[in-house]
């Protein structure tokens, strides 16, 4: 039973996906206990996963028994079934985050609301278990399909946010394709461990590196890397606000993790450090989008775009950590990206927050309702310590697994990018506080009805996990160490 | 010069993907009309497919089914059918992309009356 946990992890978001346009035809309030029903079974079989393979060992799953070249096979390893068990956990907070919100902003779309939720859910799995690159380009689509009309399901504004967003994800999703098929065309294969085989002997070849190019281009976009990620402030601050936790938290990061498998297990580490230096490459984009991200979140006043630019910094945080090509590296940037994961659902359940409950969009307003707000400036004063690197929270611990990594391997730039990244994000959180803080107008009878629970366990759950995962960041770090890395590092 | 000229020319398949590519990408760039825009993204679309089909092409090989099972295998007489196989489910990808996005632009004109990009981004101010 163990053996098919991975598919199963699949099929269960997939099963409720394709179900409820059917079951909730006449009853419409069936779909959320549907959805919820369907993520908490994923919780648990995630975490069950989890502790199998930490027990026996990767699984490589071959769907409907055809072996690894010639069928669709799946990789589940102690990185893509950690990374699984957060995204699954995400998901379902994500879900009830949505309970009040959802109705308000989505109305009679909410069965629509919670297939598309379940489509991408599965499809992500899809992504993090892939181990055929163009399997990994099948789901990359399907996700992106699915959050297309995740930002446009409310209509106003975002229909043309989301139409930006689908015009630039296309284009990078072609020109992923377009480095899948130089690399089929050089190595005549698709599954990345036997690419991985036969690249040594293919190094010569022009094919491989400008299909590296392109892939990195097409990821790129995907995860928004900063010349590329003019599509994410416009589509996740105009998304509804039931919609953009999920997406800031997870469709990103993602593809991030499908860059890394493409680098450091179908490339190797050997390759990418002695023969073609793309970690070069990514480590300067990295430091970039580093920089860059937080200067723009610094001069935003729309909440939901300032802490949208704060996640295209991070993503160049994590690439910085994973471009250094040693294992402390490896790891924190890994470490980060979990943590980025649970920063950024809890910075939009905060903004989503903000708007729905208190009305509150900009970071004016924010300074207004601040202080009567206990649950928000709380989360806010946690959140801003994660999201700036203080100890014990575990932004700090990825931090600095992340810059020992660089000056392990001497590379001071990068340092120097990650601690002016930290300074800047001290500095738009220090706007957000001062304008709380030196805020002296009398409270407003608006703020008296207390928010709704849903709202205070996601706030107070995401808040414990920024705390949980940097007072256990050992163990964690320690496992990715001995389990996770890939092979050669 | 000469060297690359005729490198060129001799690979005309790979030639007629870059202009095809190119082509769908300038349109996506210069266009204000969204349906235009989703022309040239199709373009692009299309010009990936039309090189996966074009790494794949053989001459005089036909679809790879045995006629008989004691023969000899002769591999020059049959195409690849995997890539064929890839650019079947890329072209579903391609298709339900144009669906989702046709589907906002018609929301986008009933929004604005308008699918003009320049008027919807005045009109968003």
């Amino acid at each position: 039973m163990s053996r098919h946990f991975p598919a199963l992890l699949f099929l269960i978001p997939l099963f409720a996906a394709i179900s409820m346009p059917v079951v909730c035809l006449k009853h419409r309030g069936w779909s959320r206990p549907i959805a919820l029903g369907a993520l908490s079974a994923m919780v648990g079989v995630s975490i069950l996963n989890l502790s199998n393979i930490i027990e026996n060992g990767e699984i490589r799953y071959a769907f409907s028994g055809w072996a690894s070249p010639i069928g669709i096979e799946w990789v589940a390893d102690v990185l893509a079934s950690l990374i699984l068990v957060a995204l699954s956990l995400l998901g379902l907070l994500a879900l009830i985050f949505a309970g009040p919100t959802a109705p308000k902003d989505l109305g009679g779309r909410i069965v629509h609301f919670y297939t598309l939720i379940l489509l991408l859910i599965s499809s992500l799995t899809g992504i993090v278990f892939a181990g055929d690159l163009f399997n990994l380009f099948v789901f990359l689509e399907v996700a992106a399909l699915a959050s297309y009309a995740l930002v446009g399901v409310s209509g106003g504004k975002a229909l043309f946010a989301a139409f930006r967003y689908l015009i630039l994800g296309t284009l990078g999703a072609s020109l992923y394709l377009l480095g899948v098929s130089y690399f089929y065309a050089a190595s005549g294969t698709l599954n990345m461990a036997d690419i991985a085989e036969r690249l040594p002997h293919l190094l010569t070849s022009k094919a491989v590196v400008g299909g590296l190019l392109f892939m990195f281009i097409g990821l790129g976009i995907k995860m928004a890397l900063v010349p590329f990620h003019a599509w994410l402030p416009d589509a996740y601050s105009y998304a509804p606000e039931s919609v953009s936790p999920i997406l800031a938290s997870l469709v990103t990061k993602v593809a991030l993790l499908g860059w890394v498998r493409i680098i450091y297990w179908v490339i190797g580490a050997k390759v990418i450090m002695n023969e073609i230096p793309i970690l070069l490459l990514v480590g300067v984009f990295g430091s970039l989008a580093a920089v860059i991200g937080a200067v723009l979140a610094l001069t935003q006043t729309n909440l939901k775009r300032m802490f949208a630019y704060g996640g295209i910094s991070h993503i160049g945080i994590i690439l910085i950590g994973i471009s250094q090509g040693n294992a402390t590296g490896f790891v924190g940037g890994v470490f980060y990206l979990l943590n980025d994961a649970v920063m950024q659902a809890a910075l939009f359940f905060l903004a989503g927050m903000a708007i729905c409950h208190y009305g509150v969009r900009t970071v004016e307003d924010f300074g207004r309702v601040g202080r009567q707000a206990p649950w928000l400036t709380g989360s806010l004063v946690i959140i801003s310590l994660g999201m700036i690197g203080l100890p014990p929270t575990g932004g700090f611990f990825g931090k600095w697994y992340i810059i020992l990594g660089a000056l392990e391997a001497k590379n001071y730039l990068a340092v120097g990018a990650i601690l002016l990244s930290t300074l800047l994000t001290l500095a738009y959180f220090v706007k957000l506080f001062d304008r709380i803080f030196r805020d002296n107008s009398s409270s407003s009878d608006a703020l008296n009805h207390e928010p709704p629970l849903q709202f205070k366990w996601c706030l107070g759950l995401t808040s414990a996990a920024i705390m949980l995962l940097g007072l256990f960041s050992d163990p964690i770090v320690s496992l990715l160490l001995t389990q996770a890395l890939p092979p050669g590092l | 010069m000469d060297d690359v000229l005729t490198a060129v020319l001799q690979r005309h398949n790979f030639l007629t993907f870059v202009i095809i590519f190119l082509w769908g990408f300038y349109i996506m760039l210069t266009r204000y009309n969204l349906v235009k825009k989703l022309v040239g993204m199709y373009l692009v679309q299309t010009s990936v497919i039309f090189f996966l089909v074009t790494i794949s092409a053989k001459r005089g090989a036909t679809a790879p089914i045995l006629l008989s099972t004691t023969a000899p295998i002769d591999p020059s007489a049959y195409a690849n059918p995997l890539p064929h196989v890839l650019t079947l489910t890329a072209i579903v990808v391609g298709v339900a992309t144009l669906g989702v996005a046709l589907a906002l632009c018609s929301a986008i004109y009933q929004t604005y009356g308008s699918l003009d990009e320049e008027e919807i981004l005045k009109k968003l101010e």
